[in-house]
């Protein structure tokens, strides 16, 4: 039986979420889910080509933790979600306008580009959607 | 049988140690088995659980000192 489409909604910049988000695109690609992921709002500023982990990755009690603790580095899950299985990412079309940014000034091989969010709703009804 | 592959996980958190091992699985041919040290306790849970559902076979989780075992033969 084929395996139902997560989707992922990310429009928060928080550190926390950010992880979350990767954790379950990748985990959910690598179980054999197509995994379809929305960056919009504050979150697109995480995906910032030319920042510094610190300015990337902003949150609160546990992004410390997880900055100490040296856990998985979320861009770093999200790449190995797109090789090892099927995830896709989506740039918010709307976020990238207000922002004044291309697909170029995001990090260079995650996004498979620009998109609307009425698309991407349609094809959310395929599958779970998850907001975060 | 070629000798089992062996990936260190250990120090990595949660979902490290599982990516690790499936990119090991990738590169080795079916049949062979990849061996996977954690010491994080979720992924001594979790990676059993992927095995399953992505159709390997579990040989074995082993508890150590400070960290797990797992062993797992690719099926496909």
């Amino acid at each position: 039986m084929a395996e139902t489409p997560l989707y992922i909604v990310l429009c928060s910049g928080e550190h926390e979420k950010v992880q979350m988000a990767a954790m379950m695109a990748a985990i959910g690609a690598v179980s054999e889910r197509p995994v379809a992921v929305f960056v919009s709002m504050n979150a697109i500023l995480a995906f910032a080509r030319d920042a510094s982990d610190d300015e990337r990755y902003r949150g609160g009690a546990f992004s410390d933790l997880m900055k100490a603790k040296r856990a998985p580095d979320a861009l770093n899950l999200f790449r190995q979600g797109k090789e090892l299985g099927d995830l896709k990412m989506w740039a918010c079309s709307m976020a990238l306008d207000v922002q004044g940014w291309s697909l170029d000034q995001l990090v260079a091989g995650l996004f498979d580009g620009p998109l609307g969010l009425t698309s991407f709703l349609s094809d959310a009804q395929a599958g779970q959607l998850v907001t975060l | 049988m070629a000798e089992r592959v062996r990936v260190d996980a250990r120090g990595a958190y949660c979902p490290g140690p599982l990516m690790e091992l499936i990119a090991a699985l990738r590169l080795v041919p079916v049949g062979e088995e990849v061996e996977v040290w954690s010491s994080d306790k979720g992924s001594a849970a979790d990676i059993p659980e992927w095995i399953k559902k992505a159709r390997h076979e579990l040989v074995g989780v082993e508890p150590r000192e400070a960290y797990w075992s797992i062993v797992v033969r690719k099926a496909r």
